[in-house]
């Protein structure tokens, strides 16, 4: 099978690696880099566990080949916080206790900070709208919909 | 304890919303998984060979061809491990030795160096059946003229309160017989008989099943697997392979989402087996989401035939019930969910006839395990259901139905158990107030209807009487606290109860306590399993303990130090105050190097460690025959939920408006917590009550995978949920806590389908209330019309 | 019983440089190379086993791909390989076509659709595909290049069979022409899944809607349906009835009647064919309702 040489960004910084052609972006991620805060839940695009930030945009890991990101930069929830801050939408679901088992967690803030970044003022429904590809089996997502509420109003 | 229910201050932290401990590690992507964990160099990849035949005898296994592939170490088969695996029942071979029972049954696993050689390896491995015919139904598999899944079952070491019955499909029949129902039907002015039928659904965690296992050369084994049962986990896996449990250690990290599916063993024993033929080596095990689906416990499926009468002022009088659980190929834990069932099957009503049978019928379908409510809200499907009809013939209220015949504290409850107190009536008044309900609602548009219902429940922790919790306490020098437990964090915050519940018992500030985890069961104390909804208070119990045992030393050498008596010294805040002679002394002056003698006579006192245990010691047997005993369980939870909700008639969708779910839960510990909970519950109920059933044809799961077996997102939750607190306490609970983490998603099936049924006039007995179910059954009303 | 493999099979990756690469890979291996553009499709049939190619060319980077070109003499050309996100937020999709976007939307999540493209749900050629309705209600037309250069394949031929399409041995998608609507027009895509949202479609309905002096009742209407059939078809029997007569509460009956007639969708284990039929009439009978009422205002 082939490989690939590829540079890209993780949280900043530059990465290069050699990638065989069927390595998934979340493989490359967990198992070669050992970045293992995005999780894999289902690997078919459905649950939203492995959503990561690919330039800028919210996308599904699983379904992203490594080779397709020479050149791109990706962050990960290892990259929300900064400088020891932790990104509003961190803090807001911590205080609304919007996190239970923690598993959907990463993906659940990586798509609500791409939300908040295209679009400051979301309506609850655009949040709903915005959540429904990422899975969440313990909260019943409300308190996760009202943290994503309250750090939009703090204009995170 | 008794102090503790008349009390009403609650020491700090107890009954305060505090941050969850592990919510830090988990925003910051920190928190480890089981997968998450690196394994180095040596890691190999185990995956299994599968049954694709529902019932078939094994003829042969031959793995040379996948042996021979490049990159594949070794093999195992059923050969590899001779003794049975099961909880309750032992009737399980790790890898299946002469016979496969269901699709996904482990054949053969075979270990490589990476997971797509094994998986192409286990493609290789050749497997000759002989297709029996199966069992597809509980009804069927009751019949004398039924295929016999389990003809050893006289031979399998079962628990001494299940009752198989061999030479049948039968692997636990558990009977009441309280009163007389046939001499009470005819006292009945009203009777109602309806089945019930609740298909199978499965848990769906985020986080599948794996489990990494390392045998070193002396046959020494390292278990880190995603469980809610790390010490069940080792005892069953040394049981099976005829070991020490000190011979195995199971390391848990965090669970992603575990609702029971996590709990004894299922895939973590091919984990070992697997690892035992490459010493040396951790082996690494992980469902994928398809075998999430076919092979990880399901819950079980149900069919319930009910009967119950009532007089004219509305007191139900008998009720007669049959239950036929589709249990699946093996009910090693089964077997206790149907009994837990059958001592339930009243609901928590007062009813002085009963008669009951609970029948755990093996069939050819996925193993039934426990899924979050352990049978309660398979039966409450139908109970809930049955009672709004009995109040329908009455011509009564439904609340107030339920308000007349609902347990109080002191009734005699199926078992002839006496009530403790508790507040299940205060739930019923407040879940139904808080809906409005006896208004009338209008519905949004001309083609939509609204309705209102509601659902009671009960449950107590089904487990072995003598299920233990025990829990050690230990200080480091600056006077932080390590708290040893053995309990899980799955998400239902056991790390942060656990954490309020050391500090107030301590006198140590919140953020003084880290729980000593991942639970290793080399170094944390003993925890019978993490289901139940039993830690908070049975861990809490031991948990409390072993801080009053921190604490006595404490106070034991800083009174001597000062020479005072001890009754007049507390801690507070880190300090050991005196209230006679207001010395203080802080903590860490004393909790490692101990304090100086008078008169440079040498030192006293010394690293301060207390421990703590809980075992319930008042749970007696129930009669073979008649299920009753004076003391069934320890304790009941119990609740009510409420919804309001619309129907559109033109496509069967529901639109839940709102839903109240109101549990008492004896003591909140953490009260946002608790109300989590509840959300969480309702919105899992609700999923299973209206998209999930896992679709069999011919014991083959036909939707096994997101896109097929959907599950609630964030677009289909409630408008408004409703979460409602109630607190009677229970007599031996921490500050009278009672656990709540199962009970939220028992009544949202039937509350949903009570709603639905005023809402349309037609009441569906099966579940899910899918739209096209919900459609068609208005289609075929206006037909009756 | 099929179970996945626990990853991606082994295969090599091309990423095209020319058209003319492409076609010529088609043509020598017809049955190795695959192309792909989102990948949101062919990762998942591969990893169930049901597609194995030896190659997989990534084409979306090829000049034009990811284009999205608005002139308002000629209309819309998308590039085949634009995202739905893209294509569902492109001003000019949202001011000429907001059926387009309003159906691309529909599709599972955002972030699915950051990935997935138009063009690659339209050569998917599922019965079920969401942009497919509005495809054939907008009247595009598919623009393949292939060893002859390039064609131009009108949507109502482009859908052959469940994943068959109208393209010819060694083809692909480089470009969808959405050519400009009749003045006044107005359309929904409605679609009905199982749960509120992001699920595929049981049943899909694209109603396109537009004053026409030259029909008796003064409007014309497109219908296209999806998942009801072995292809996504226009309702064309309702399209009459909706030319035919004055647009009264009977006559929008009585097309979706027509529609649910035109539907012979099958039973599996998202939906029986009976609910599906049903449905067809259900949401065709609301999408005209909308478009009815949004044009009754415009006039």
């Amino acid at each position: 099978m082939a490989t690939h040489k590829i540079s890209f960004t993780v949280n900043g910084i530059r990465e290069t690696a050699e990638v065989p052609s069927n390595m998934t972006l979340l493989t490359l991620l967990r198992e070669r880099l050992a970045i293992t805060g995005t999780k894999r839940g289902c690997d078919t695009g459905e649950c939203g566990a492995c959503t990561v930030l690919m330039n800028a945009e919210p996308v599904n890991s699983c379904l992203v080949l490594a080779v397709e990101i020479d050149g791109a930069d990706i962050v990960t929830v290892e990259g929300l916080a900064q400088d020891g801050q932790l990104d509003p939408l961190q803090e807001a679901i911590i205080q609304h206790t919007g996190v239970q088992c923690g598993f959907c967690t990463p993906g659940i803030l990586i798509a609500a900070r791409a939300l908040l970044d295209r679009n400051s003022k979301p309506s609850r429904r655009e949040i709903k709208d915005a959540l429904r590809g990422n899975l969440c089996r313990c909260t019943g997502y409300t308190r996760i919909i009202d943290a994503i509420q309250e750090a939009a109003e703090v204009g995170g | 304890m008794d102090a503790v229910s008349k009390s009403h201050v609650f020491p700090s932290p107890i009954g305060e919303s505090v941050t969850r401990v592990d919510a830090l590690e988990k925003v910051t992507g920190e928190a480890k998984f089981t997968d998450d964990l690196q394994f180095g160099a040596g890691l190999l990849y185990g995956r299994v060979v599968r049954s694709p035949h529902p019932h078939a005898i094994i003829k042969r296994v031959d793995v040379s061809r996948a042996l021979a592939l490049p990159g594949v170490r070794a093999a195992v088969t059923g050969e590899d491990s001779d003794d049975h695996i099961g909880l309750y029942l032992k009737d399980r071979y790790i890898f299946c030795r002469d016979r496969v029972r269901f699709v996904g049954d482990p054949v053969a696993g075979v270990i490589a160096v990476s997971e797509s050689i094994a998986d192409e390896a286990c493609r290789l491995v050749e497997v000759e059946y002989e297709v029996l015919e199966p069992v597809l139904d509980p009804l069927q598999g009751v019949q004398e003229r039924a295929p016999l899944l389990h003809p050893d079952l006289g031979e399998y070491v079962v628990a001494d309160f299940i009752d198989p019955k061999p030479g049948t499909n039968i692997a636990n029949h558990f009977k009441v017989r309280k009163g007389d129902v046939e001499a009470a039907w005819s006292k009945c002015d009203v009777i109602v008989e309806c089945d019930f039928r609740v298909p199978h659904v499965q848990h769906v965690p985020l986080e599948t099943h794996v489990a990494v296992a390392r045998v070193d050369q002396t046959g020494k084994i390292i278990l880190w697997s995603s469980s809610q049962s790390p010490f069940a986990q080792r005892n069953l896996i040394a049981e099976a392979l005829n070991m020490s449990q000190s011979d195995i250690r199971v390391i848990a990290p965090y669970v992603g989402g575990g609702f029971g599916s996590k709990a004894g063993v299922s895939v973590e024993g091919t984990a070992v087996v697997m690892a035992r033929k490459v010493p040396g080596h951790p082996v690494k095990m992980r469902l994928t989401r398809e075998e999430e689906f076919y092979c990880a416990f399901v819950r079980q499926g149900l069919i319930a035939r009910t009967k119950v009468g009532a007089k004219a002022d509305g007191e139900i009088l008998a009720m007669k019930t049959e239950y036929y659980w589709d249990a699946g190929a093996y009910t090693e834990y089964g077997v206790n969910i149907t009994r837990a069932s059958g001592y339930s099957s009243t609901g928590p009503y007062r009813i002085p006839n009963v008669h009951a049978d609970s029948y755990c019928v093996y069939t050819n379908h996925p193993v039934g395990g426990p899924m979050r409510g352990f049978g309660m809200p398979e039966i409450h499907w139908g109970i809930e259901q049955i009672m709004d009809m009995v109040a329908d013939e009455l011509g009564m209220d439904k609340v107030a139905f339920r308000l007349k015949n609902c347990l109080r504290g002191g009734d005699k409850n199926v078992t002839g158990m006496t009530m403790h107190p508790i507040g299940l009536a205060e739930c019923i008044e407040k879940a139904s107030k808080a809906i409005n309900w006896g208004e009338k609602a209008l519905a949004s548009a001309p083609h939509k209807r609204r309705g209102k219902g509601l659902a009671i429940m009960w449950k107590a922790p089904a487990m072995p009487p003598n299920a233990g919790s025990s829990a050690w306490v230990r200080f480091n020098e600056d006077a932080t606290v390590s708290l040893g437990i053995g309990g899980q964090e799955i998400g239902q915050g056991s790390f942060t109860v656990a954490t309020q519940m050391a500090a107030a018992t301590l006198g140590v500030p919140l953020d003084w306590i880290q729980i000593s985890a991942p639970v290793d069961t080399k170094y944390s104390p003993y925890e019978w399993q993490t289901v139940a909804s039993r830690l908070t208070w049975s861990m809490g119990n031991a948990i409390v303990q072993a801080a009053q045992d921190a604490r006595r030393q404490i106070l034991d050498i800083v009174a001597a130090y000062w020479d005072e008596d001890p009754n007049d010294l507390d801690v507070k805040d880190g300090q050991v105050i005196s209230f006679k002679s207001e010395n203080t002394l802080p903590l860490k002056d004393m909790v490692v190097y101990g304090l100086p003698l008078p008169d440079d006579q040498g030192w006293h006192g010394g690293p301060i460690i207390g421990h703590g245990n809980f075992m319930p010691t008042y749970i007696t047997s129930l009669d073979n025959e008649t299920g009753q005993g004076q003391r069934a369980v320890v304790h009941y939870t119990t609740g009510c939920q409420a919804v309001d909700l619309e129907v559109d008639t033109e496509n069967g969708q529901i639109h839940l408006l709102r839903v109240a779910s109101a549990f008492d839960v004896g003591k909140a510990i953490n009260p946002d917590q608790v109300r989590a909970q509840m959300e969480g519950g309702v919105v899992q109920g609700a999923s299973t009550a209206i998209l999930e059933s896992l679709q069999l044809k011919d014991g083959v799961p036909q939707n096994p995978s997101f896109r097929d077996y959907r599950i609630a997102t964030s677009v289909d939750i409630p408008d408004e949920i409703i979460p409602i607190i109630v607190e009677v306490p229970q007599d031996d609970g921490p500050w009278g806590a009672r656990g709540v983490g199962e009970h939220p998603m028992v009544p949202t099936a039937p509350a949903i389908a009570n709603a639905v049924a005023a809402a349309l006039g037609v009441r569906i007995l099966e579940m899910p209330l899918t739209p096209e179910k919900v459609f068609l059954a208005i289609q075929e009303k206006l037909g009756e019309a | 019983m099929n179970l996945p493999h626990p990853g991606l099979p082994s295969f090599d990756y091309i990423r095209a440089q020319t058209l003319e690469q492409v076609v010529s890979l088609l043509l020598k291996h017809p049955t190795d190379v695959r192309l792909f553009m989102g990948g949101t499709d062919i990762f998942v049939q591969m990893r169930d086993g049901l597609l194995e190619p030896k190659t997989l060319v990534d084409v979306k980077h090829l000049p034009g791909m990811t284009t999205i070109e608005f002139a308002p003499d000629v209309g819309l050309r998308l590039g085949a390989a634009t995202s739905m996100n893209a294509v569902a937020q492109h001003q000019a999709v949202v001011e000429n076509y907001p059926l387009l976007a309003e159906a691309a939307n529909t599709v599972a999540s955002y972030q699915l659709r950051n990935r997935a493209t138009v063009g690659g749900n339209l050569c998917n050629a599922s019965p079920a595909a969401d942009t497919a309705p509005a495809i054939l209600v907008l009247e595009a037309s598919l623009i393949a290049f292939g060893p002859s250069g390039e064609r131009s394949i009108p949507a109502e031929k482009f859908f052959l069979g469940p994943g068959e399409s109208a393209f010819n041995q060694g083809e692909l998608l480089t470009r969808i022409d959405i050519p400009l609507l009749p003045k006044g027009c107005h359309g929904r895509y409605l679609k009905l899944g199982r749960n509120a949202g992001g699920d595929l479609a049981l049943v899909g309905v694209a109603v396109l809607g537009y004053p026409d002096e030259t029909v008796d009742s003064g409007y014309r209407f497109r219908v296209a349906l999806a998942s009801i059939a072995p292809t996504p078809i226009r309702a064309l029997k309702a399209e009459e009835i909706l030319a035919g007569k004055s647009i009264t509460d009977e006559t929008l009956q009585q097309a979706s009647d027509a529609a649910m007639d035109a539907a012979e969708p099958i039973d599996d284990v998202r939906a029986s064919a009976r609910y599906r039929k049903a449905m067809v009439r259900a949401l065709t009978r609301r999408a005209l309702s909308e478009v009815w009422a949004m044009l009754l205002e415009e006039n």
